[in-house]
């Protein structure tokens, strides 16, 4: 018996039920038909509140906080009793959620080093290149006015431009349009939102300095001029710093998601039912489907 | 140590290992900090870019078209998308959270929903995120660091591990802890405590990660969803902020006592959150057209007559309105515009958002938008100040955190509508009692908003959108310039450089003319150029709404500009339909008809200078496919009848008002 008490397990389970009894005696916590809102909940309300009205609840708006709570805590337990929240989607995905939320979060806690940031920035270099700029001037023949003579015009006029040279006064030639005539160094990108794709390729193997055309674009023909160009290139660190660590941490946190279910699915062994008559769906094994992250 | 002792320990340390993982407490925030510390914010650093960098350093140039103070592209964006973190996207299927939403917006390739490789034609310029404030969570900053809990071995053994990069390690251990425990109910209410994280701090964080001034701008905003008995009441709130301003706030949601469902009240939390924090928000409206006759309110709205304050309030907040999205395009109705045959477009006119009600005719005045502009003018004669002067945009409320709606790229509403031979087929939703019933092939692929802001920033294209210089498109990328005058003349339309008259002889889309000068008679340079990659133009329109004198409102629709030699009907005034190129079978068009570029200049022919008016312009393409028809095409499914399987795209700018004073 002396030996039984002295064993550290008794004595801490002894210790245990004198805390659990005293803790009942003081008015313990919440369980079974008891609610208790307590000191903690009634702060989380009202500082809800505050966020979202810029100002603490009245008496009677914390009132209704509360109420509301204790209604939401007692359909909370009943529904568990219940049962209801088996097989709820929405239950499910949201618990889901938070179960990543839990692993993403960890991630977010270790920013990664400038080393991390240098190394991912070598291996993904053409993630991050800056984009190849280019400045030009237009002149513009529209099919529609001119029809079958557009091309001949196109020569004419590229003629004429040739021999004005890069700062011609094209005013008055070619046809009027929305379409800029000048446009000044910009990514090559903007080109071709503004002109579509063919014409910003059209454009890439013309030399500076000199009218060139016609290049074709969805509106009609266009005399280039290309005034410079500014080849793409991979930046310091120092100026893709935020979008780097952006692409480092969305990696880890996709890494993390898939070693926890890793993890959590060597607890696990997955059976999946076949139908009875079975078309050859294939025989994806149970270890198969267990491995794979969603 | 003994396995009892490890098991007494582990509560502890699990509050711990909670706390540790809060990033406020470990960076030891202040008071007013929010929860989720951003990181550095790249456009509080500034970012060098080389392209503004050279504009900057240009010497004088003798070409008048170097360093133009007005864009020469507007910029495209989505205001209006839900991601996982909507209740009602995540029911649906949806698992692209807010960082796959924008990676995809900024051009990248990326698995939808339903597992299928998806990627825009183009990259979009800017998107807001605004997933549903109701359920996106609230989470205290309050703080209590117990520094006897740091002793704890296990605790700072998971802390440590935490910082050292082995998070994930940390987070098995604590979870596997966590379904042993069993502990105070006021550690579950810690503040900070990660497993109760709320979606509104995710979304701050991934709007402030993927935002990069000068390339791709994203907004912070959630989407407010007043819902009443199935009546949309709902807005869209952007933030012209970053993360810094806009967490310390929560959201405002529809139930009370912490949200409303009066938008009387939204405003109220708008005004204080630009009180507290010094930043600016707006607030986009949407579906007028699933309203149930409350979008437009003229007499009363949530049983209070119509005042000052209201009017004065809602023309302060609600500088836009989204008048064309997926759940049908908003702009007029042909019970409304009986003798406008464009009206009739991608219509949802059956009842409210859930189907519980059906729409009655005499609801329809007081959701659509060129009613709406119309009755403004009637208020604001009445109140003093116009309710209903409003912008327009269009945008998806895609709930796939997919921005499609290109025609032959189209990614459906929700996730079961992500391309499948079923989605043609398939019922939208439908109410029994009521028999309001939807089918998947209503839905439409629209739209966008388009801004004309001088720069690819926050602050920039929030503030083109206050000042609503925007238009909205079905769906296309065509490039939409109005702009109203006193002295613009038709050969104004044949010059190089029009956006340089437009701004220096009058005002923009969503601007004001006043008091005509004597004599004179508002003039509007107009034009449009078809989207790069897509269909030639018909025609462009301007709407003309006025008050008369008797206090009645009209409307009438002029053709201005349109392709080829077709002559207005001598009778009617209307220039015939331009016909169509469409092949259904094999889903194409041809640019044989219509034309690339459209402009002129435009006086009105009935203007009296006492009458309050609005203008504005609708641009309308030659037919194409649908996406019903790429869908019959690539699937070799047959639509159901009655399913429309072609479309005339459209942009509609902002209005220009006239006021006699």
């Amino acid at each position: 018996m002396r030996s039984t008490l002295r064993e550290p397990l008794i004595q801490f389970l002894a210790l245990g039920l004198l805390l659990f009894l005293f803790f009942e005696w003081r008015g313990g916590g919440s369980g079974g038909s008891r609610i208790v809102v307590t000191h903690g909940e009634l702060e989380h309300l009202a500082s809800g509140f505050a966020r979202t009205w810029q100002r603490p609840p009245t008496d009677e708006e914390l009132k209704a906080l509360v109420d509301d709570r204790v209604k939401e805590e007692i359909a909370a337990r009943e529904a568990v009793a219940s049962g209801l929240d088996r097989d709820d989607t929405i239950i499910r995905r949201r618990l889901r959620q938070k179960l990543e939320f839990v692993v993403e979060d960890t991630v977010e806690q270790a920013p990664p080093t400038d080393a991390d940031l240098k190394a991912w920035l070598d291996t993904h270099a053409d993630a991050f290149r800056s984009e190849a700029q280019v400045s030009f001037r237009q002149v513009f023949l529209s099919p529609e006015r001119r029809g079958a003579r557009a091309s001949a015009d196109a020569a004419q006029i590229l003629a004429r431009l040739r021999v004005a040279g890069p700062d011609a006064d094209t005013a008055r030639l070619g046809d009027a349009t929305m379409l800029p005539a000048e446009l000044p160094l910009e990514p090559v990108r903007e080109v071709r939102l503004s002109f579509g794709e063919g014409f910003a390729r059209g454009i890439e193997a013309l030399a500076p300095g000199e009218w060139a055309g016609p290049v074709q674009s969805s509106y009609g023909l266009h005399l280039v001029l290309v005034r410079e160009r500014v080849p793409a290139s991979v930046p310091e660190l120092a100026s893709v710093r935020p979008e780097v660590e952006r692409e480092v941490v969305a990696e880890r946190r996709r890494r993390a998601l898939e070693a926890l279910y890793r993890r959590l699915l060597e607890k696990y062994t997955v059976e999946i039912e076949r139908p009875a008559s079975s078309s050859s769906t294939g025989s994806a094994s149970a270890t198969a489907a267990a491995g794979a992250p969603r | 140590m003994t396995m009892l002792e490890r098991a007494i320990r582990v509560p502890f340390a699990l509050a711990l290992a909670l706390i540790a993982s809060s990033p406020a407490l470990a960076l030891g925030a202040g008071q007013d900090e929010p929860a989720a510390a951003p990181k550095a914010f790249p456009q509080d650093a500034g970012q060098n870019d080389p392209a503004a960098a050279a504009k900057a350093f240009q010497k004088p140039a003798y070409s008048p078209y170097a360093r133009r103070t007005y864009p020469t592209r507007p910029l495209f964006g989505d205001t209006h998308l839900h991601t996982a973190a909507s209740f009602d996207a995540g029911a649906f299927g949806a698992r692209l959270g807010a960082r796959d939403a924008y990676r995809f917006a900024r051009g990248e390739e990326v698995t939808s929903n339903t597992g299928q490789p998806v990627k825009l034609s183009r990259p979009l310029d800017f998107l807001v995120v605004s997933d549903h404030s109701d359920n996106m969570g609230f989470f205290p900053d309050l703080y209590a660091g117990k520094p006897e809990l740091l002793a704890d071995p296990t605790g700072r053994r998971w802390y440590d591990m935490i910082k050292s990069g082995k998070g994930e390690q940390a987070a098995i251990e604590i979870i596997q802890a966590f379904s042993q425990g069993t502990f105070p109910k006021d550690l579950i209410y810690f503040p900070g405590t990660r497993a109760y994280r709320g979606a509104w701090q995710n979304n701050i964080a991934a709007a402030d990660q993927y935002n990069e001034p000068g390339r791709f701008t994203a907004f912070i905003g959630y989407e407010w969803t007043s819902n009443t008995g199935g009546n949309n009441l709902h807005r869209n709130v952007i933030f012209r902020d970053g993360g810094g301003k806009a967490s310390q706030v929560e959201p405002f949601t529809v139930y009370k006592p912490y949200g409303s469902d009066n938008p009387a009240d939204l405003w109220k939390w708008m005004d204080a959150y630009e009180k507290k924090t010094g930043g600016s928000v707006l607030a986009i409206p949407h579906n007028g057209n699933l309203s149930n006759g409350l979008m437009f309110p003229v007499v009363e709205e949530f049983g209070k007559k119509l005042d000052r304050a209201y009017v004065e309030s809602r023309a302060h907040w609600e500088r836009l309105y989204e008048v064309t999205q997926t759940k049908g395009t908003g702009e007029a109705h042909p019970v409304l515009s009986p003798n406008d045959e464009f009206a009739d477009f991608e219509i949802w006119d059956k009842g409210n958002l859930d189907g519980s009600v059906p729409k009655q005719k005499s609801m329809l005045e007081f959701e659509y938008a060129r009613s709406a502009l119309k009755n403004g003018l009637k208020l604001e004669q009445r109140l003093g100040t116009n309710p209903y002067k409003f912008g327009l945009i269009g945008s998806s409320d895609a709930h796939t955190g997919l921005s499609t709606v290109e025609e032959d790229n189209f990614f459906g509403k929700t996730a079961p509508q992500e391309p499948s031979p079923e989605r043609m087929g398939a019922t939208f939703f439908e109410d029994p009692k009521t028999g309001v019933k939807i089918m998947d092939w209503e839905v439409g692929a629209s739209g966008y908003a388009a801004v004309w802001a001088a720069e690819n920033t926050r602050e920039a294209i929030w503030d083109a959108m206050e000042r609503r210089e925007t238009y909205a498109t079905t769906g296309t990328r065509m490039i939409v310039r109005f702009f109203g005058g006193w002295e613009f003349e038709p050969k104004d339309a044949d010059n190089r450089m029009p956006a340089t008259i437009g701004y220096a002889r009058g005002v923009p889309m969503g601007g004001d003319l006043r008091k005509a000068p004597a004599g004179k008679t508002p003039t509007f340079l107009v034009g449009a150029l078809k989207d790069p990659i897509g269909a030639n133009l018909d025609r462009i329109q301007i709407v003309k709404g006025w008050l008369d004198g008797k206090g009645e409102v009209h409307e009438q629709v002029y053709d201005v500009a349109w392709s080829g030699d077709r002559k207005p009907d001598p009778k009617t005034g209307k220039v015939p339909l331009v016909g169509s190129t469409v092949k259904l079978e094999e889903a194409t068009w041809t640019n044989t008809i219509g034309a690339p570029e459209l402009i002129a200049v435009w006086k009105d022919p009935a203007f009296d200078p006492a009458q309050r008016a609005f203008y504005y312009a609708r641009v309308i393409e030659i037919p194409t496919p649908r996406w019903t028809a790429y869908d019959a095409k690539r699937f070799g499914v047959k639509p159901l009848p009655g399913t429309r399987m072609t479309v005339t795209e459209r942009a509609y700018t902002a209005p220009i008002w006239y006021s006699p004073k």
